[in-house]
């Protein structure tokens, strides 16, 4: 109960800070909150479960381009059109995990890499449905039972969704569940000879990450109202790993450190060294390899001790 | 001496790599409560022997029959499942893991909450008690006061009691050990002698391949010799020691036994 109570203050704060933002400021802050989403979720299946997989983006993209294709290229209600994104990309996840998760580290890697080269040619190639290179746009979010949900009241959507992949994430994180799959990533000899069932662990994992990333990927189709294939290319992929490795892989609060350190870094490199900022990225990244494998929040940890 | 039932009948055990017989028609009775030592010269097959028990590797001829069910060609997670935890000779902890938490790792089989249970916020009192018992087996191998310490400050006695806790936190039925001796000092071979006898002491069966003989002489039950993968002799720790067939395959080594 008391957990569920922290975790409704907080889905409070952040949706009355929509309120008192811009437009713009509206708009940045959306983006912030799904990046923090979407790095919940690459964490658990990254920093976890230790699976090297360059996918996760490219289900966020599934889940946008399902919706948009489901309800206005197929006409199917809102409600319909978000069970059956959801549906589909679960089944994608499926699909690929089953085979995808026999392979390890390196050869997972390509695999899924191959997974996200494949989805931007299906795109590309797509004609009416995807709208090809130019992709889909000019669409509005549908009435909600007669609600219209847009400006702040869209952003506490997004907060909701924020707050709702925490919350699971953090459940089978502190459950056997999470256990096994860190056991997996640490020694999945020893995990098998535990009684962990390595490779349903890891399958159930990337399905259940891929399917919330999806569902961040629905949501994010009614942010700028365009899909296209350049946003779920490989740059932001590798952004998402950057963010996880920079704030510290396998811890929740990593995440959202490394999400919101470098979403809001560009904001004050942009001004002063242009598109060279993806160079400081390449910098920060090798640093945090070399110098701080533990991230930003092994150097919050580090202060904390000293500070005791 | 041991009263229990029988609990793991192994007969003609077979384990052939290419040319070589590691483990030939190997047959052996474990009970209840029972420490059963198993003893050879390097090459032996005995931890052949032990990773066809564990379903480390799979056997090419024979039966492994666990309360009275096979479980000849199990993977080694069902192998678990099924009450027969292990330990490994080079320790294998999860780095990434506190003690406690590497503790009930092993109790994973015993969970009973479903994924959708936990999702829908359920298994909370299940947790509750598993961390319990997990506090309790640290305690148990000695290892109190460290159960939120990184497994990387560890000594390699101290990982070894580890795997010994993460073991037993499986509710084992039968409890693997495999060469528990190598690398611990003296002081930590006694320590351990007093835990297998106090896990034996529990009704769970003990079986340890050793390479040891004065740690395991006085601790095990009976003993099983091998030698090029067959049996050579089999009894107590002292029937074994007068054995002409252990004497000429230890030759040489006599101070050993």
């Amino acid at each position: 109960m008391k957990a569920a109570a922290r975790w409704a203050g907080t889905a409070l704060v952040l949706s009355a800070v929509a309120f008192l933002l811009s437009p713009y400021y509206n708009d940045v802050y959306r983006k912030l909150l799904l990046w923090i989403t979407l790095a919940l979720s690459y964490n658990f299946l990254f920093g976890v479960c230790g699976q090297i997989a360059f996918s996760h983006f490219t289900f966020y993209g599934i889940g946008a381009y399902a919706v948009v294709i489901l309800i206005f290229q197929l006409g199917l209600p809102l409600p319909v059109a978000i069970v059956a994104g959801t549906a589909l990309c679960a089944l994608v996840a499926l699909a690929a995990a089953i085979p995808s998760t026999r392979l390890e580290g390196f050869y997972l890697g390509l695999a899924t890499l191959a997974l996200a080269q494949l989805f931007i040619v299906v795109l590309n190639e797509g004609g009416t449905l995807t709208g090809g290179t130019g992709g889909l746009a000019n669409y509005r979010l549908p009435k909600v039972f007669g609600f219209e949900l847009s400006g702040p009241r869209y952003t506490v959507v997004i907060v909701l969704l924020l707050i709702g992949t925490f919350a699971l994430l953090a459940r089978l994180d502190h459950s056997w569940f999470g256990r096994a799959c860190r056991a997996v990533r640490d020694n999945p000899e020893a995990a098998a000879a535990m009684g962990v069932n390595v490779a349903r662990t890891k399958v159930i994992a990337f399905a259940v990450t891929s399917a919330l990333a999806g569902a961040a990927g629905m949501v994010y189709a009614f942010v700028d109202n365009t899909v296209n294939p350049p946003i779920f290319g490989l740059e932001n992929a590798f952004l998402l790993l950057f963010m996880v490795i920079v704030g510290g892989a396998g811890r929740h609060a990593g995440a959202v450190a490394g999400a919101v350190f470098l979403f809001l870094l560009p904001f004050v490199l942009s001004p002063l060294i242009g598109h060279h900022h993806v160079l400081v990225f390449g910098v920060l990244m090798v640093a945090a390899i070399v110098l701080q494998p533990r991230g930003l929040i092994g150097i919050y940890d580090e202060l904390r001790r000293r500070i005791a | 001496m041991s009263s229990g039932a029988v609990l793991l009948e192994v007969r003609s055990l077979t384990k052939r790599f290419g040319g070589l017989t590691a483990v030939s028609r190997l047959d052996f009775d474990l009970r209840e409560g029972e420490i059963l030592g198993i003893i050879g010269p390097n090459g032996a097959g005995k931890s052949t022997t032990f990773n066809l028990i564990a379903g480390a590797c799979a056997a090419d001829a024979g039966e492994i029959r666990f309360a009275g069910q096979s479980v000849l060609g199990l993977p080694p997670h069902r192998i678990a499942a099924r009450g027969i935890m292990r330990t490994f000779q080079h320790n294998r902890p999860f780095g990434g893991m506190p003690v406690l938490e590497n503790v009930l790792v092993g109790a994973h089989t015993r969970f009973r909450s479903s994924l959708w249970r936990l999702v829908a916020g359920g298994g909370t009192a299940e947790e509750e008690r598993q961390r319990r018992r997990a506090e309790e087996l640290v305690d148990f191998v000695g290892l109190g006061g460290l159960h939120g310490a990184d497994v990387g400050t560890l000594s390699f006695g101290q990982g070894r009691l580890l795997e010994i806790a993460r073991g037993l936190a499986g509710e084992p039925r039968l409890m693997l050990f495999d060469e528990p001796a190598a690398g611990l000092t003296p002081g930590e071979l006694e320590r351990l002698a007093e835990i297998v006898r106090g896990i034996a002491a529990r009704g769970i069966a003990v079986l340890l391949i050793e390479h040891d003989m004065r740690f395991l002489l006085p601790l095990a039950q009976r003993v099983v010799v091998l030698n090029f993968g067959a049996k050579i002799a089999e009894g107590t720790p002292q029937e074994v020691r007068r054995h002409p067939a252990v004497m000429e395959a230890y030759l040489g080594d006599a101070a050993a036994l």
